[in-house]
């Protein structure tokens, strides 16, 4: 609604809230070391296969379980493929995965949370409902669940369909994996957002500012969007930071237990569950695999930590 | 005369709240009882009284900013008091208010420039191309330069707040504006300068204003009509002039008395309320003024006393005032 | 008497990505034991933010860049943050211009104030729910025992600004540091509220610093009165000299502004033409220079520094090359 036609000099641009947290935010050297380790991940993750110097899935069976050397920076696991190719691919993975997830799982948290807090009334309550049953059963068993009882059903259907229509498509099985598992974290993520995002709304649609903009006679949707919701974004995007790396480590206990990305895919989840059988002799190849998902964590919650003090200067002074 | 702008009927509010340490016990606060007005086009009405006796939501009430307990108010032959929010719409472009507390009625997030052309934006008062020519005058006209439309509130000092509250209230250009201390904050040469303007914007476009104020040299220099108001009910309502030449009920006398003086060593005569101060939790019976007034008689501990005309345009709410010469000051308390 | 706060040269800049604007530009303030002193000027000239600076509470992007403020002998601007948090509300109590922003919205008022006394002075949480009913009806707040479960939203404007002003003289401070505190009070509560603090005043010796538009209120409370205008001590003077002395053209212009009780209802009230000068823009010379109606050349070149007024009381002073000091006719 506003634009250019508004905004003053350059020289004194005003000094928004976001840009006062974006500022508070690099003055937090934790914050600023886990946004570069990110930063870092996403760019590995999406120029990976322009970057690793051998293919994940070529083997060699002549350079089998070498320890790391300069050739082989991670060294090489049984069947000689490059670990560290494959650690890069496995950040592909664990980013495309925890992305997706957390964006699916945000949209519908923050839609429903929105209108819920909102208007409240029938559908809020229902809604809080769905989200109590939903977080008061395990996340691991919930998916566990939903993937063995769907997944007969689905690929009987796929099946189906390819005698149907003889499109190759339907005769992948990992889309199969993929739309269950990854679907299913994400039916299972939305609930926390859609609770914050409410409580949120809730208590910001009573702030004056809230009323002053009903006084003028603004529709609802006006106010939603432009009253209510910037100013709940900032625990929300707190959340999300944390949302991801929960979804990366979900991701890899998935792949870990074998219900999520099948071999030879490489996930880290899997190279950790591999590693961990020959770990007394090759430890390079469990260390490797575990000790990046431990820094992209620890990353995620160094920068959750700086975004939450950036976001709520209160609790600064 | 004309028909009232506004005709407010047995307006009363009143607020659920809890108490006690754990909210178990509930209470009513009886912030408005059965307030009558009309107003008329062009007027200016201002309402004083003391902290918490109601001018705020009485100014809520009328703009159905908060949902009347029970009453009416007819504007352009509609009872706004019983529409909902989609209903309200269509009239909340004449209706328009200046809050009491600026700061926390802007959007953080949005700056002073946006806040102000959302309402001109989205009545059609302006089209996109016009909005910096507009945004700029609105914002002159309260004093501040063209150079705040690009701040955030939070940047803004208080008295630079309640200006682009002002601000946003006229950018409607409405028929109708409830003032609720909307200068308060203001050093007295803003504050001048914003009374002008509004005056000449009541000459200019004939605005009618509800002005809720505590300063009295304020409410005098731009009123038409006085209401002066004691725990929810309306105590006097009388012509500016009149009602500071000579006030007739005993509450309005001591509120006059307490205005200070700009000279300091001026003595202060002030007629000081004794009694104990009564809450709109548990309003006392019969006259709300009796626990304090100098004149209670046992009358005015049981009947409340109708708001009556004593003489043209003048009212007063009060057993011993029967007419502006033969009141009955001089009757002792009984 | 001795100095309790002592400010001296005091610049505050603003942190704007074109550079340093300057807001307080060199103030010069002292408030004696059990002294008040009034603050009036133009809305947005830099008072919250004088008083804010000493209590370590600037907002964001806001630094006190020079100056010195002794309280009780100590640097004020040179303490740590620690060392602030302990002196705010035992030593110094504060009432925010902004009450409703000041206040937890979620929080009760009584828990909010028992909350400062827990915090102030150790004292037990029952102890101090009761000492916030005390301090409610103190300043005037109808069953204040019931209030205390109140929230915020609530109170009526003016009980919001009294239960911040409770919160403010909840440590029983040294120094009451008050910024408009009374703008949303009726006068009968308002002179409540001055009589309290007065006397506050004359039985434990406290020193008030109080900000307001109110010339009337005012007169009655303080000892001496200082005018800012575009972040300098423009006046500086005992209340009573100000108000049959008006020296600074601005000083003057403000009281002309004042609607009193006398004037003709509905005429045009003689305001002070055009607008201050913006922090990081002020003029070469004296700041009130674009404004004044005695502006001569000199005033357009220099700054004028304040001076004691020529014939007047002792301890009245001024920053006017016209009106003022040396060279005033
Ligand atoms: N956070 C901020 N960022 C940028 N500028 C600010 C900020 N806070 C205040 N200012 C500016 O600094 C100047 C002084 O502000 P201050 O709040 O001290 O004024 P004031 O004298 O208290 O005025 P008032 O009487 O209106 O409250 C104003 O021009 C204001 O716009
Ligand atoms: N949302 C609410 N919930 C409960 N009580 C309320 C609410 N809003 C107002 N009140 C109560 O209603 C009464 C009247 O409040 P109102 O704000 O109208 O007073 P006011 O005359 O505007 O006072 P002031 O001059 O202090 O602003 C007060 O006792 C107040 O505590
Ligand atoms: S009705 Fe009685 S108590 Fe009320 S104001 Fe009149 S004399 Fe006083
Ligand atoms: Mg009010
Ligand atoms: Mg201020």
């Amino acid at each position: 609604m506003t634009d250019g036609t508004i905004i003053n000099p350059p020289e004194d641009r005003p000094s928004s809230l976001w840009r006062d947290a974006w500022r508070r935010l690099r003055r937090n050297r934790l914050a600023v070391a886990g946004l570069v380790v990110l930063a870092v991940l996403v760019f590995v993750a999406a120029f990976g296969p322009w970057l690793t110097p051998y293919d994940f899935l070529s083997q060699n069976l002549d350079a089998r379980n070498l320890p790391p050397s300069l050739g082989h920076p991670f060294g090489t696991d049984d069947l000689g493929r490059d670990v560290m190719s494959r650690v890069i691919y496995g950040a592909r993975t664990a980013f495309l995965v925890a992305v997706l997830v957390t964006v699916v799982a945000v949209l519908i948290g923050v839609v429903l949370g929105a209108i819920a807090g909102f208007y409240g009334g029938r559908f809020d309550k229902t809604l809080m409902w769905v989200t109590d049953m939903t977080m008061s059963v395990p996340q691991l068993l919930l998916v566990v669940v939903i993937n063995a009882s769907l997944k007969q059903p689905i690929s009987l259907w796929m099946e189906a369909r390819y005698m149907e229509t003889m499109n190759p498509l339907y005769r992948n099985s990992a889309i199969i994996d993929f739309v269950l598992v990854f679907g299913s974290m994400a039916l299972i993520s939305w609930p926390p957002y859609a609770r914050l995002v409410r409580a949120q709304v809730l208590s910001i649609r009573n702030r004056p500012y809230v009323t002053a903009a009903r006084a003028l006679g603004l529709t609802n949707r006006i106010i939603l969007t432009r009253y209510v919701m910037p100013n709940a974004v900032g625990p929300l995007i707190v959340a999300i930071s944390a949302g991801l790396g929960t979804a990366m480590v979900l991701e890899s206990a998935f792949s870990f237990l074998g219900i999520g990305v099948n071999p030879p895919t490489p996930s880290w989840g899997n190279m950790i569950s591999d590693g961990l059988r020959v770990w007394t002799n090759y430890p390079h190849l469990l260390l490797a695999p575990a000790a990046v998902l431990a820094v992209v964590t620890v990353a995620f919650n160094f920068l959750g930590d700086g975004l939450n003090d950036a976001l709520n200067p209160k609790g600064q002074k | 005369m004309t028909a009232p702008l506004l005709s407010i009927r047995n307006l009363t509010k009143e607020f659920p709240v809890r108490l006690g340490a754990f909210g178990e016990r509930a209470a009513t606060v009886h912030a408005l009882d059965c307030l009558n007005i009309d107003i008329s086009e062009g007027e200016t009405l201002s309402l004083v009284g003391e902290s918490g006796c109601g001018k705020s939501t009485t100014g809520y009430c009328v703009l159905n900013i908060q949902r009347p307990t029970s009453g009416s108010v007819i504007y352009a032959g509609t009872d706004i008091a019983q529409l909902d929010d989609d209903g309200m719409r269509p009239f909340r472009r004449d209706l328009q208010i200046v809050f009491q507390d600026p700061y926390s009625t802007l959007n953080p997030r949005m700056t002073i420039g946006e806040a102000l052309a959302e309402p001109i934006l989205f009545h059609g008062l302006a089209r996109k191309s016009e909005i910096r020519d507009r945004l700029h005058q609105l914002l002159a006209d309260v004093g501040l330069s063209e150079r705040f439309a690009s701040r955030y509130p939070h940047e803004l000092s208080g008295g630079q707040r309640q200006r682009v509250a002002i601000a946003r209230a006229l950018a409607c250009q409405p028929r109708f504006i409830v003032c609720d201390e909307a200068i308060s904050a203001l050093d007295v040469s803003v504050q001048a300068q914003i009374l002008n303007l509004l005056l000449d914007l009541q000459q200019k476009y004939g605005l009618t204003y509800l002005f809720i104020a505590h300063d009295l040299a304020v409410v005098r220099h731009i009123s038409d009509r006085v209401g002066v108001m004691y725990l929810g009910r309306l105590a006097e309502l009388a012509p500016a002039a009149a009602l500071f030449v000579q006030p007739l009920h005993p509450y309005t006398r001591a509120l006059l008395s307490a205005v200070p003086s700009t000279d300091p060593r001026a003595a202060r005569t002030r007629q000081r309320l004794q009694g104990e101060v009564p809450s709109p939790l548990a309003p006392p019976p019969g006259c709300r003024f009796h626990t304090r007034c100098p004149l209670a008689r046992a009358q005015c501990r049981s009947d409340v006393p109708p708001l009556r005309e004593v003489v043209s345009g003048h009212s007063v709410a009060c057993h011993a005032v029967s007419s502006p010469t033969a009141t009955n000051w001089e009757h002792s308390p009984a | 008497m001795n100095a309790l706060l002592d400010i001296r040269g005091l610049t505050i800049d603003i942190d704007r990505d074109s550079g340093p604007a300057r807001v307080v530009d060199g103030i010069d303030l002292t408030v004696a034991e059990g002294e008040s002193l009034g603050i009036v000027g133009e809305s947005g000239c830099g008072k919250s933010l004088t008083m804010l600076s000493l209590v370590g509470l600037l907002p964001n992007r806001i630094r006190a860049t020079g100056g010195v403020a002794d309280f009780a002998g100590k640097d004020l601007l040179a303490m740590s943050s620690e060392e602030l948090r302990r002196l705010r509300g035992s030593q110094i109590g504060f009432i925010f211009q902004d009450p409703m922003t000041s206040l937890n919205p979620v929080m009760r008022v009584g828990a909010q104030i028992a909350e400062a006394l827990v915090y102030q002075s150790g004292m037990a949480k029952p102890a101090a729910m009761e000492r916030a009913a005390e301090l409610l009806e103190l300043v005037g707040i109808p069953s204040p025992r019931d209030r205390l479960m109140a929230y915020p939203h609530e109170l009526s404007g003016g009980m919001r600004q009294r239960v911040m002003i409770a919160i403010g003289l909840a440590g029983s401070p040294r120094l009451l540091i008050a910024d408009e505190p009374t703008t949303a009070l009726d006068v009968t509560i308002q002179a409540q509220i001055v009589d309290l603090v007065r006397d506050l005043k004359d039985r434990f010796g406290m020193s008030v610093v109080w900000i307001t538009h109110d010339l009337a209120l005012i007169a009655g409370l303080a000892d001496r009165i200082a005018v800012l205008y575009a972040g300098t001590v423009v006046e500086d003077s005992p209340v009573d000299v100000l108000f049959e002395r008006p020296t600074h053209p601005y000083t003057r212009g403000l009281l002309a502004s004042l609607p009193t009780l006398t004037d003709k209802p509905m005429s045009r009230l003689p305001s002070i033409a055009g607008t201050p000068p913006e922090p990081g823009r002020r003029p070469p010379g004296c700041p009130f220079a674009p404004r004044c109606a005695l502006v001569t050349a000199v005033c357009t070149t220099s700054v004028p520094r304040l001076a004691p007024v020529a014939g007047s009381a002792p301890g009245h002073r001024a920053a006017c090359f016209v009106t003022a000091g040396e060279g005033a006719s």
